[in-house]
């Protein structure tokens, strides 16, 4: 702003600056009284000093040289003037080009675009020379230590930089790889794992201290935990064309367990089931909401009866307590002793009569024995067939597998027409579970974080 | 004591270290003691073997995955693929190797127990490949199981094999090891929901390993190059053209192993394959029984190594192809298949030498005439039955005679079908043209005989005594009645003693006199030990009838039916 104004009032301090009002004289416009300043501050000099007609200049020279390529003034007459005679061709030209409409618009499509145009670089001042690109800053030096490498490889050595990467150990990428390649790779080798001695590999003191060496498994881990085969082959009713009785027996046993099932569930809904002459009628429902309503004065009486019975007997209870005299507590020490001693007697003549009794002990001592011998073969066949049986080892019990069996009539005719019955997957699971390699489990069920919320489709709810 | 398994690894974690250690729950004696008072069912592990669990050198490894699952999972929520491969990279991995030598230090441990990781291959070498489970893991499993069934060819060790409507059950004897194993049949998996996948995962994983293992020492026992390679100089060599049609290169490797056809190349060149006889040693009396059936027996195996040594087998193609040329192969025969089926075919149908080609169709089309065209089933029972089964019941379109399991072994006085006494007469090497009935007929009145023999041994004496005394009477009465005696000699005869007869009648008074001399309580063991044999005799003889009658039934309404 203040620029504008101090450009303002140079203009019009300037002599022949004609003003648009005619009453006012130019030098009435620039108030009368100058201004004075100092002048021996840079800052007034550069505020106060009249510096327009010199930039002025040198704005018209800097226009003439970006238009005209120089000053005006420098060039010939022959560059800048012409002579003029007339538009004698033009005419013609036009006739000319007329009848042939399609170099017309040619013409007019290959112009250049206004938007081209304007951003086209007009100045005919040459752009100011890169030096950089001439020159190359430190050449010399560079040339110098290049020539300097040069005589050093030529007469054979190498420089420190690349005698480090030389010296440098080559990490082997695919020894690492083999070494951790995974177990289940198809193309995995294996070798006589129990042929070798295993390698040793320091002082059995160090290995342990350092957690190499393995921790002894322990005997017992290695005992199966059941007796059974790993493989229980079918029965021969199993088979795809099987024996006529054989089938009947695996289809007979096949029948026994479903009956198993059912009766299983029959008692369940027996258990589960209600006497229907139990369910409420009106009458009930009356009885039991006038229940103690009718005949509470009764039942009353009833309850005081006894309660004063009970009042009588602790009463009774305490007032017996009562002193012995001297004589009751001789007679009755006299009465102890004497029966000490007929207890004695008695088991003298008993242990005398057991002399004659000898017979009937032994036999007695051989039943007891005979019974415990009895009862611990029980206990041991018990235990035996324990051991084929799966235990309980989870939350579930073990559930035997269906028996796979095919109905006569679904017994194919060859092994072309045969369809399995049932899974091998199911089976080896089954077996792991029976042989108490694994416990019984429910299958992981699906746990949905959030709740699932069922909206109808706006497009769907304008038709329903 | 036993724990719960609380850790402070995660429970998923922790039940797959104890799926590879062999650590199995425990029931406790007294539940109340362990569970804080309470009697809930829990699963226990007693506290040993947890803490022995805990210095498995993978119990880091495990958490060192665990670290990387959660990278993983940080480097994709940021969505940084550069940092998801970065994490990728270094995926921690683990072998089992050393828990292998640690569950079995000894290779015949490992083999004892090799039964439930060849079922366990051969389930999960049939999976689809739709990520039930790793892709890795079915092709490893895979593998190893084209290579155990090499080995078995190799050895000739397959001994009984068994169609059931689950799958087949194959066993064979490795090193005095009987081994079973079950083989599902091909695309017949529905995939059962109520399977815990992940626990049968961590169990492959470990019997893959344990597999590998074996085969390898069983393949160097053998002199077998391992992994297993084809032999290249076999006269049985599958054709090189059509390979490329089959399979890539790094492909056709494994499936040219698993077609069965070509034998394997050996370390040292099976130019003179001994035959290793039995030794011989110095013994007596009831030693020599035995050994002698063990030599028997071991006679037989060696007839039955060689069963189809020579035959000469062609499959059509709706037969299950790996399953008969397994066994073709166990047993000593060449096999080939059309060359569209599977590669590795030696020959093709038009081959003259073919003697037997096994279909499974009603009808063909173009039949040779110096072929039999059996049904599949025929093979499976040859391989039973350890001999060459009659072929007549088992052409193109006949009923067949029931397949019978061959790991059934009847006892004395067991019901035995038929079927199988007719097999084994075949075995005894009588001829075919015996009537079923006739030999069955002659089993039951064995039987009978032997019961007559067994409870009533010495009522025979007492008739005899009684005829004698009848005699006597008679001459008495005789003398009594005519008083005119008519005294004769005649010349005495020979009584002829049967030397047999003498023999087995000395038996049974020693065995009446050992029965007289038990103790009372012994004896009441043997009456009721004699008691039960006898039930099961009547009962197989109630079957018995029971199947003639059947039999005699169907006989009527097919010849009604022809009329």
């Amino acid at each position: 702003m203040a620029a504008a104004r101090r450009l303002k009032r140079v203009a019009i301090s300037q002599p022949g600056f004609l003003t648009l009002n005619p009453k006012v004289t130019p030098t009435d416009l620039v108030s009368s009284r100058r201004k004075r300043v100092n002048k021996n501050k840079k800052k007034n000099w550069n505020k106060y000093s009249d510096v327009q007609d010199v930039e002025e200049f040198l704005e018209d020279v800097r226009h003439q040289e970006r238009t005209t390529g120089g000053l005006l003034c420098e060039k010939s007459d022959d560059s800048l003037f012409f002579l003029d005679v007339g538009q004698p061709k033009k005419v013609e030209e036009k006739e000319a080009a007329e009848p042939v409409k399609g170099k017309k618009r040619k013409g007019k499509s290959s112009r250049p675009l206004r938007i081209d145009l304007i951003l086209q670089h007009d100045s005919l001042v040459a752009p100011p020379k890169d030096v950089l690109a001439y020159q190359k800053p430190n050449a010399k030096k560079l040339r110098r230590t290049a020539e300097r490498a040069e005589k050093l490889a030529a007469k054979g050595v190498v420089p420190r930089s690349k005698k480090r990467l030389l010296n440098r150990t080559v990490v082997d990428r695919t020894s690492k790889k083999t070494e951790t390649e995974a177990n289940n790779n198809p193309e995995r080798d294996f070798y006589d794992i129990w042929g070798q001695e295993t390698k040793d590999l320091g002082e059995p003191w160090y290995l342990q201290q350092t957690r190499k060496k393995l921790v002894k498994r322990p005997e017992k881990l290695n005992e199966k935990p059941s007796v059974l085969p790993a493989v229980e082959v079918i029965a021969p009713g199993g088979s795809y064309n099987p024996d006529f009785f054989s089938h009947q027996e695996l289809l007979r046993e096949a029948h026994e367990v479903e009956l198993k099932k059912k009766k299983v569930e029959d008692k369940l809904e027996r258990q589960l089931a209600y006497n229907k002459a139990d369910t409420a009628t009106e009458e009930t429902i009356l009885r039991e909401q006038v229940e103690g309503l009718v005949e509470e004065s009764e039942e009353e009486e009833e309850k005081d009866a006894p309660k004063e019975d009970g009042e009588e007997v602790a009463v009774g209870a305490i007032a017996v307590a009562d002193k012995k005299t001297e004589r009751q507590r001789k007679r009755e020490k006299a009465e102890k002793i004497k029966e000490q001693q007929r207890l004695t007697e008695r088991r003298q003549t008993e242990q005398q009569q057991q002399l004659f009794q000898l017979r009937s002990i032994k036999t007695s001592i051989k039943q007891q024995e005979e019974t415990t011998q009895v009862r611990q073969k029980r206990r041991k066949a018990k235990e035996e067939a324990q051991k084929a049986q799966p235990r309980r080892l989870g939350k579930l019990k073990f559930q035997p597998q269906d028996m796979e069996v095919q109905l006569s009539d679904e017994l194919a005719g060859s092994l072309r027409q045969l369809k399995p019955e049932g899974s091998v997957l199911m089976d080896r699971f089954k077996s792991l579970q029976k042989r108490n390699l694994i416990e019984p489990r429910e299958r992981a069920k699906f746990k949905r974080r959030l709740k699932v919320k069922y909206v109808e489709k706006r497009a769907f709810k304008e038709i329903s | 004591g036993a724990l719960l398994q609380t850790n402070n690894f995660s429970s998923l974690i922790f039940r797959r270290l104890c799926i590879l250690k062999g650590i199995y729950p425990h029931e406790p004696k007294h539940k109340k003691k362990v569970n804080k008072g309470s009697t809930a069912p829990r699963t226990f592990y007693l506290l040993k073997d947890i803490r022995f669990l805990l210095h498995e050198p993978i119990v880091g490894k495990f958490r060192e995955y665990k670290i990387f699952v959660r990278k993983l999972k940080k480097a994709y929520g940021k969505t940084e693929w550069s940092a998801v491969e970065r994490v990728r990279e270094n995926k921690p991995t683990y072998k089992l190797d050393h828990i292998i030598k640690e569950r079995y230090p000894t290779f015949i441990d490992a083999l004892r127990d090799i039964d439930d990781a060849l079922c366990m291959c051969f389930l999960f070498s049939t999976f689809a490949r739709t990520g039930k489970c790793h892709v890795q893991t079915i092709q490893l499993c895979r593998r190893l199981t084209v290579e155990w069934m090499n080995y078995v060819i190799a050895s000739r060790s397959l001994r009984k094999v068994f169609l059931s409507i689950k799958g087949i059950y194959y066993q064979a004897e490795v090193m005095g090891q009987l081994i079973t194993w079950v083989v599902p049949y091909q695309f017949s998996h529905d995939h059962p929901v109520d399977v815990d996948y992940r626990v049968m995962a961590t169990f492959t994983e470990l019997y893959t390993t344990l597999l590998g293992f074996v085969s390898f020492r069983l393949y160097s026992s053998l002199n077998l190059v391992y992994p297993p390679k084809l032999d290249s100089n076999g006269e049985s060599e599958p054709k090189e053209e059509s390979e490329d049609d089959y399979a890539m290169n790094s492909e056709s490797y494994l499936e040219k192993l698993s077609a069965l056809s070509a034998s394997l190349a050996r370390v040292v060149s099976s130019a003179d394959e001994e035959e290793a006889q039995p030794d011989q040693f110095p013994s007596e009396g009831e030693d020599m029984e035995k050994m002698e059936a063990r030599e028997k027996e071991l006679k037989q195996q060696e007839a039955q190594k060689k069963l189809f040594e020579g035959l000469k087998f062609y499959l059509n193609r709706e037969v299950p192809r790996e399953s008969l040329a397994f066994v073709i192969r166990c047993f000593g025969g060449q096999v080939s298949w059309d060359k569209s089926v599977c590669i590795g075919s030696t020959y093709d149908v038009t081959d003259e030498t073919i003697t037997h080609q096994i279909i499974d169709r009603p009808s063909v089309g173009k039949q040779y005439i110096n072929r039999y065209y059996i049904q599949p089933q025929w093979l499976y029972d040859c391989v039973n039955a350890k001999i060459l089964l009659p072929v007549e019941d088992y052409f193109l379109g006949v009923t067949l005679p029931p397949h019978l399991s061959p790991f059934v072994e009847e006892k004395e006085g067991d019901y035995v079908p038929p079927e199988k006494l007719k097999m084994m007469a075949l075995q005894r090497g009588e001829k075919p043209g015996v009537d079923e009935e006739e030999e069955e007929e002659e089993g039951e009145q064995e039987e009978e005989e032997e019961q007559e023999e067994d409870d009533n041994g010495d009522e025979e004496d007492d008739e005899e005594e009684v005829a004698e005394e009848k005699n006597l009477k008679k001459m008495e009465e005789q003398r009594s009645q005519g008083k005119s005696l008519h005294v004769k000699v005649t010349p005495g005869k020979l009584k002829v003693e049967n030397k047999a007869r003498l023999e087995q009648e000395e038996k049974a008074e020693e065995k009446r006199l050992a029965i007289m001399m038990m103790k009372k309580k012994e004896k009441y063991l043997y009456d009721k030990i004699m008691f039960g044999k006898k039930r099961k005799v009547r009962e197989a003889n109630k079957l018995a009838a029971k199947r003639k009658a059947h039999d005699d039934s169907e006989k009527a309404k097919k010849k009604k039916a022809r009329k």
